[in-house]
């Protein structure tokens, strides 16, 4: 699941708002078409990204379906890597298009604006109108107008050892960004069970997803908007001051690589990938645990734990409260540190045979059974009214804390071609070895300001 | 079948005939979209024009824009470099491979074709993953060899280098490409009758000789036709270098004109820019390949 | 340059000449199918074992629980069925127009013969990175898309300019008037292609045919764009679609390996077949004819 993120940036976004700019939202006309319950011997597609939206899920969006039009629902998987290209070709076709179709957040801007989608405002107010999480509901309107809704949320915390922390000699979690730093980077320095390119905390060269949270917490930003245009703003004080912050991470407490990326942190904090029988402090066979602590999207958890197999020989793992532990990253107000918030849309094609049936398959997506099935599943549900159903484990108070606080990309014209070009993975991935910030954030200011403009 | 009776009637219609197969299937796959890329490369097409606004012609401008960005030069610059480095290691290595394989004996030939084969035959997805871990910075073999012939290899990261980068982009694609080479030569050799061969031997011909003035002549249009495609493969190349990219590397500093296109394209929805690139890419495959191109016509003729 | 000795030749040479090219030959064979073997032993193993820092160089104590599970899920064997499919449809095509357009280009003069020799040519050269959106297009206005039929169609588009060059080397390589000679010894004309062409085009057929099935076999992006049903998946669409599902819960190395493994596997049954029938057989009697 934690693939999420990065294919969202890492396949790329077309240059949205910058086509918005010659073509402004051409969705259908605000559509007459009422939700339709007359489905016999029709069928309609659902794309759902990944493999997030387990199978018990799935069954019961067909079944209900089917009750309540005659009608069959088919739901095809795509994978997130290759969601965009898809979407750019099936969406215009007519007759290969899907009818209602699932995308990431950031994507969702990419496609509202060339007029992918159908308008459903008319929908807003019954789907959940202010309840619905408003920054995603954001990303799916152009000019005032709903295209798509969320479908589910996730947020960033950070997971790690609670046993490598107290052998370093720390027992309570950090309340504060500055605290957080000093801890990692002391329990870098110990390094207690003695392992080779051990990390306090991992954090990958070009992981700014993750990395951003330092230059939210300090008051800075990627960019603002000035007069009409967007100015990057990384060489801002508040932005240095944070930067500072991280470079400080990346040379005292992170091990890894410029080059890594926000891809599978959590393999670094599991340990059990060891050979059976050696042990942590047997320097002959080194073992895989390689840090301390990460940060990732909360979906992680499904990946971090004891590993063992079901019934059909697949891996899984089961986490153990002893050993590991999740926070929100502390900001230095009191509040969560401001993290990324991830997640997904959904909306319904422009050019859908059935949209009234479309719109039938939302309702049951937005009613309460469903977003309850959602929370219980541990995705942060798109209605606000059914958080609850997330429960109350430490798994969803991270989640609800750490999202009480986050962010999305700066709504600049051409943020798409930011993500695309990689601007900001290389510019982080420079941070560590870099002997003057200042002249390294001006120098990416200028790349990034044509690009934010949509040049 | 009746070719060589046809041959000798004064109007033919025979190859003709014998063309409509391969030209239609052509013509119904390829056509379309090649002239779909002309048209496009001379429009601003983005996400808009592909959900249905009608594209502005922009006459040369996509190509203007490219041509006074530097970043594109780069990627050429790049993109031939070791397009040459590959393809020129994958022919010295794949011909050495196949009179290696006319050389040895049944047995170590068959295994050594056998091997080759298994080489190709791994999917490239799957190749892709096995090459990425054996590289892997904490995990991979290549490290763990090195290290334990005490090389300060340990925790290496192959990929965060540029050049080091494109060293084990070179061994991966030479690795891929090389089987293809070898067999295509190998069948080509079969043409190759021993007995002059030996008697060229018997003339006193160094085995440089037999090599260039026997073997050489023989296996040209082979030999000829598979250079030329390694050079237009290198020079494109993609899944390899997009599935490096995805393991580690800074995107910008790697990149080559497959997944430069890639980028603008699919990655940006500037399909306007990306298929001018696209055409850019084609004449200048054109212009690299056109004096041999041009012999190789000659050749056809004679 | 010792490598450039032929088979007769190296029967008269000296023994030490002969041992140093056969271990020169397996050691380039030991390289080449390293990563090969990595992905078969890989496979076997479990993964707890996998992810040490130490690599395991025979699976000892493997077993085939990873195949087990890959087979299990189901999906294996429909996309194993579509990627056949496909490979029969274009290697049958395939040699068989790309002969036909061989013997025109070689054995005849006439007009519009150089272009469509420069046709073939450049048609390769043009990168397929671009053309997706060209290639839906394609597929959906002849309402093929998801279709065996419509894949095909594309990829022997792209193979069949290579196996024209190919095969024109070796059509070029045939004297007719071989085939001339035998007719007046008394073979029917059909009997004269069998006896005499045929043969001599063996190992050109064997090569192409190889090439054109391990292209349809790996191709992966137009795959991609012109079958987005999740029924109508080859195998490598399939085997990414695994590798992908396998991420989102830390990655299982040996499942993923196990996968690749029987991905590879058919193309290996293939090569052997054609081998065995016509590269050891008729090959060597066609350079001794």
């Amino acid at each position: 699941m934690k693939r999420r993120l990065a294919s969202v940036t890492a396949v790329a976004l077309a240059s949205a708002l910058a086509l918005a700019a010659c073509s402004s939202g051409t969705g259908t006309t605000a559509s007459s078409v009422a939700a339709s319950t007359d489905g016999k011997g029709k069928t309609i597609t659902l794309w759902l990204a990944g493999g997030d939206t387990p199978d018990a899920l799935r069954t019961y969006l067909k079944t209900e379906f089917h009750k309540e039009t005659k009608g069959t629902l088919v739901i095809q998987q795509q994978d997130w890597s290759d969601i965009v290209t898809k979407l750019t070709t099936a969406l215009p076709d007519k007759n290969n298009t899907p009818d209602v179709t699932e995308m990431g957040n950031t994507q969702s801007p990419t496609f509202t604006n060339v007029g992918a989608f159908l308008d459903i405002s008319d929908m807003y107010k019954e789907l959940g109108g202010s309840n619905l999480l408003q920054s995603f509901v954001a990303a799916g309107k152009v000019d005032g107008k709903n295209y798509t809704l969320p479908y589910y949320f996730g947020s960033r915390y950070v997971f790690y050892r609670k046993d490598v922390w107290a052998k370093a000699g720390i027992t309570s979690v950090p309340t504060t960004l500055d605290q957080f730093n000093t801890d990692v980077a002391m329990i870098a320095s110990k390094n207690p069970d003695n392992i080779q390119d051990f990390s306090g905390f991992y954090l990958g060269g070009q992981d700014w997803r993750d990395g951003i949270s330092w230059i939210f917490a300090n008051g800075g930003d990627i960019a603002k908007q000035e007069g009409g245009k967007w100015v990057a703003t990384l060489d801002s004080a508040a932005t240095q001051k944070g930067l500072k912050q991280l470079q400080a991470i990346y040379q005292n407490a992170s091990d890894a690589p410029n080059d890594a990326k926000d891809s599978n942190q959590y393999i670094y904090i599991n340990d059990d990938d060891s050979i059976a029988g050696a042990t942590a402090s047997d320097a002959a066979t080194p073992v895989s645990l390689a840090a301390a602590t990460i940060m990732a999207p909360g979906w992680a958890h499904w990946s971090i734990g004891t590993k063992g197999t079901d019934a059909k020989g697949a891996v899984t793992r089961t986490w153990d409260d002893a050993t590991y532990g999740v926070f929100p990253l502390p900001g230095n107000d009191g509040k969560p540190a401001p993290v990324f918030a991830g997640g997904s849309n959904i909306g319904i094609s422009a050019k859908s045979k059935n949209p009234g049936l479309a719109k039938t398959l939302l309702k049951i997506m937005f009613g309460k059974t469903y977003q309850e099935m959602l929370g219980k599943n541990g995705l942060g549900p798109a209605n606000s009214k059914y958080v609850s159903s997330l429960g109350s484990d430490e798994f969803a108070t991270a989640l609800t804390d750490s999202a009480s606080n986050s962010k999305l990309t700066p709504a600049a014209p051409g943020w798409a071609s930011v993500e695309s070009s990689s601007t900001l993975e290389e510019f982080f991935s420079k941070i560590k070895d870099s002997t003057d910030l200042e002249a390294l954030a001006k120098e990416y200011d200028a790349k990034l300001n044509p690009l934010l403009n949509g040049k | 079948m009746s070719v060589v009776a046809v041959r000798k009637r004064k109007i033919v219609f025979t190859p003709y005939f014998l063309l409509i197969p391969a030209v239609a299937i052509l013509a119904l796959a390829m056509g379309y979209p090649l002239v779909w890329q002309l048209v496009t490369s001379t429009e601003k097409f983005g996400l808009a024009q592909q959900f249905g606004q009608p594209p502005v012609f922009v006459g040369l401008g996509n190509y203007i824009a490219l041509a006074s960005d530097p970043y594109m030069w780069t990627v050429i610059g790049r993109s031939l470099l070791f397009c040459f480095a590959a393809a020129a290691l994958t022919m010295v290595i794949g011909v050495l491979v196949a009179l290696l394989m006319r050389a040895v004996n049944r047995v170590v030939r068959v295994i050594l074709q056998i091997s080759m084969l298994l080489a190709w035959a791994m999917p490239v997805v799957a190749a892709m993953t096995v090459w990425n871990w054996l590289f892997d910075w904490r995990r991979g073999v290549v490290n763990w060899v090195l290290s334990a012939l005490g090389l300060p290899f340990q925790n290496h990261n192959w990929l965060q280098d540029p050049l080091s980068f494109y060293l084990v982009a070179l061994i991966i694609v030479v690795w891929m490409s090389v089987p293809f080479v070898a067999f295509s030569i190998f069948a080509g050799l079969t043409q190759v009758s021993g007995e002059v061969l030996e008697a060229a031997q018997m003339d006193g011909a160094t085995p440089r000789q037999r090599f260039f003035h026997i073997i050489v002549p023989i296996i040209r249009p082979v030999l000829s036709i598979v250079l030329l495609l390694q050079v237009i493969w290198d020079l494109r190349v993609f899944t390899q270098i997009r599935l490096l990219q995805d393991a580690g590397s800074i995107a910008s500093e790697t990149n080559l004109l497959g997944t430069y296109i890639y980028q603008l394209g699919t990655g940006s929805g500037d399909f306007g820019t990306a298929s001018a690139v696209s055409i850019f890419v084609l004449l200048l495959t054109i212009a690299i390949s056109a004096f041999y191109v041009r012999s190789l016509l000659k050749e056809d003729e004679s | 340059m010792s490598g450039l000795d032929t088979r007769a030749a190296s029967r008269r040479a000296t023994r030490p000449a002969t041992v140093i090219l056969a271990i020169i030959g397996i050691a380039v064979a030991l390289v080449w199918i390293f990563p090969v073997y990595w992905m078969v032993n890989s496979a076997f193993l479990p993964n707890v074992v996998l992810q040490s820092q130490t690599p395991t160089f025979v699976p000892l104590g493997g077993s085939f629980t990873n195949f087990a599970t890959v087979i299990g899920g189901g999906t294996f064997l429909p996309a194993l069925g579509m990627s056949l499919a496909i490979a029969v449809i274009v290697v049958a095509c395939c040699l068989l127009f790309a002969f036909l357009a061989a013997l025109a280009i070689s054995r005849f003069r006439f007009r519009g013969r150089k272009g469509f020799v420069l046709a073939i040519l450049f048609i390769q050269m043009l990168p397929a990175e671009g053309l997706f959106i060209a290639q839906y297009k394609l597929m959906a206005s002849v309402n093929l898309l998801n279709t065996v039929l419509g894949v095909s169609i594309i990829y022997i588009a792209a193979v069949v300019p290579f196996t024209i060059w190919m095969l024109r080397g070796f059509v070029a390589g045939i004297p007719a008037e071989l085939e001339e000679a035998a007719m007046v010894d008394g073979l029917s004309r059909t009997q004269a292609f069998l006896r005499i062409t045929f043969p001599l085009l063996a190992p050109g057929l064997v090569a192409s045919g190889v090439y054109a099935f391990l292209q349809s076999w790996n191709e992966f992006t137009v795959a991609l764009v012109v079958l987005q049903d999740n029924s109508a998946e080859t195998l490598p669409l399939w085997l990414r679609g695994f590798i992908q599902a396998s991420q989102s819960h830390a990655i299982d190395w040996g499942q993923v390996m196990a996968a690749s493994t029987l991905v590879a596997l058919p193309v290996i049954i293939f090569f052997l077949f054609v081998q065995g029938r016509m590269t050891s057989g008729l090959v060597s009697g066609a350079v001794k004819g």
